[in-house]
């Protein structure tokens, strides 16, 4: 803002196309790139676990075919569909955060593009500059009040990434657990083992992706 | 928000229709974008405006990632059609823009620079995205002066552009036209209106009718298929276009 007001006294003479470069610089693409990349993991992570329920579905199966004796395998397994409902609703929520994140990208796209305009005409100099002086102030705040709630939003995903991480250390337990029953099956342990081995690969799948989608937000 | 839904699908190659905002404004005319897909080539018809840039880029990054979109196909220069430009380009500066020769100095108005355009000549061209070819198929004074359509003799595509349009009650959320003779009176007025000339209606028509089409995919309203398709075109060539004024 201050150089804004710059540019209106001085009429423009000290400045180039230089200075009218670097407003154009300052627009948010990077806002949207990091918002694309962040959504495709997103997208990764929910395709991993629709998977998760699939394969906990089959060891509730498998757990009912061999009996009592895998009772312990079986309740796991119920656990691992409440985890991966659980889940699938945190990445829906997730989902919603980025379109927040895509819609203020795109508006503050939109303001720096109008006044980017606007500063070619005070760069003109007076007396055209001070026709638009109160136009690039008025701009100057809508952007400033977008950037601020771009931030909230770059906030809150994170917020929600770190419950969903939370949420994913449960599934960890859970699929540790279904290591631990699987020995107690009998003569389907073997079959209980790949299942759970299967579930605990899906799991970790799935944390690593969140940790890695963690590592790019704070970069 | 906007929806992304999928069409058609066969392998690698899909065409998926971005439409139905039920957020919208009011004061926004309501659009359909379509997303022709070949493998991890995307081209974009008619990308829509400005003010729902975002809704858009949502509703297509929930299902593809946004940079395999390469191309952006513009049936004219309306603002409804291209005034996002400037944000796709900002997303992306390499994407290339296929729009009518007329229109090269005029839409960049919204935004590009001389590598964006690709000058589509009146007869038309054959676009390749990813190998596939897709036809731009002359379609001018319909309405615009410049107007070209989109055919994908693979999957029997043709992406229409402003024919066809319905402007829909808002209660009217099916992607395909379901019942015909009361659908095509949503459409009567706009194309009585919008549609400037009934000789390059009937020589479109006279065209359109020599192809393979099992979808005939509109800008605005719902999708005619099957039947449906050439019940659209037989219903054009009779009506009395460039006259919407006069009565």
């Amino acid at each position: 803002m201050e150089e804004l007001d710059e540019i209106v006294e001085d009429g423009g003479e000290d400045y180039n196309e230089e200075v009218l470069d670097d407003f154009h610089d300052e627009i948010h693409v990077s806002d949207l790139h990091r918002v694309v990349r962040a959504n495709e993991e997103i997208k990764k992570v929910i395709r991993i676990s629709s998977g998760v329920n699939l394969v906990a579905l089959n060891a509730m199966l498998i757990a009912k075919r061999s009996g009592e004796r895998s009772c312990g395998f079986a309740v796991v397994s119920s656990e691992l569909r409440v985890f991966s409902r659980n889940l699938q609703v945190a990445m829906a929520d997730l989902g919603a955060l980025i379109f927040g994140l895509v819609r203020d990208a795109a508006a503050i796209k939109k303001q720096q593009q109008r006044r980017g305009h606007f500063v070619a005409i005070a760069l003109m100099g007076k007396p055209m500059s001070s026709k638009v002086v109160a136009v690039l102030a008025c701009l100057e705040e809508r952007i400033q009040t977008t950037e601020e709630e771009i931030g909230k939003d770059w906030l809150h995903l994170g917020i929600q990434l770190g419950r969903v991480l939370q949420l994913c250390e449960t599934g960890r337990s859970l699929s540790r657990s279904a290591k631990i029953e699987a020995v107690y099956g009998g003569d389907m342990t073997i079959t209980l083992k790949h299942v759970a081995s299967r579930i605990e690969e899906t799991v970790d799948e799935i944390f690593n992706t969140l940790k890695q989608l963690r590592i790019q937000l704070a970069e | 928000m906007k929806k992304l839904e999928f069409i058609y699908e066969n392998g690698p190659h899909k065409w998926a229709m971005v439409a139905r905002d039920p957020s919208k404004p009011d004061f926004l005319i309501d659009t359909n974008e379509y997303l022709v897909i070949n493998g991890n080539d995307a081209l974009l018809t008619d990308p829509g405006g400005m003010e729902i840039f975002s809704a858009v880029f949502s509703a297509l990054s929930t299902e593809i990632d946004p940079y395999t979109i390469r191309q952006l196909f513009a049936s004219h220069q309306d603002p409804d059609i291209i005034s996002s430009l400037a944000l796709w380009l900002d997303f992306n500066p390499e994407l290339k823009c296929y729009l009518s020769r007329l229109w090269e100095t005029f839409v960049p108005h919204f935004g590009g620079t001389a590598d964006t355009f690709i000058p589509i000549p009146d007869e038309g061209m054959n676009i390749s995205l990813g190998g596939l070819i897709l036809e731009a198929i002359p379609a001018h004074y319909l309405h615009s002066s410049g107007n070209f359509h989109l055919y994908d003799r693979k999957a029997r595509i043709l992406f229409s552009g402003d024919v066809g349009a319905a402007m829909l009650p808002p209660d009217a959320n099916g992607l395909f036209v379901e019942k015909f003779d009361q659908h095509i009176t949503h459409a009567r007025e706009f194309h009585r209106r919008w549609m400037g000339s009934n000789a390059a209606k009937l020589n479109w028509c006279e065209r359109v009718s020599r192809l393979d089409i099992d979808m005939l995919c509109p800008q605005h309203g719902a999708i005619y298929q099957g039947e449906d398709v050439k019940r659209f075109i037989n219903w054009f060539s009779e009506l009395n276009v460039g006259c919407g004024i006069r009565d």
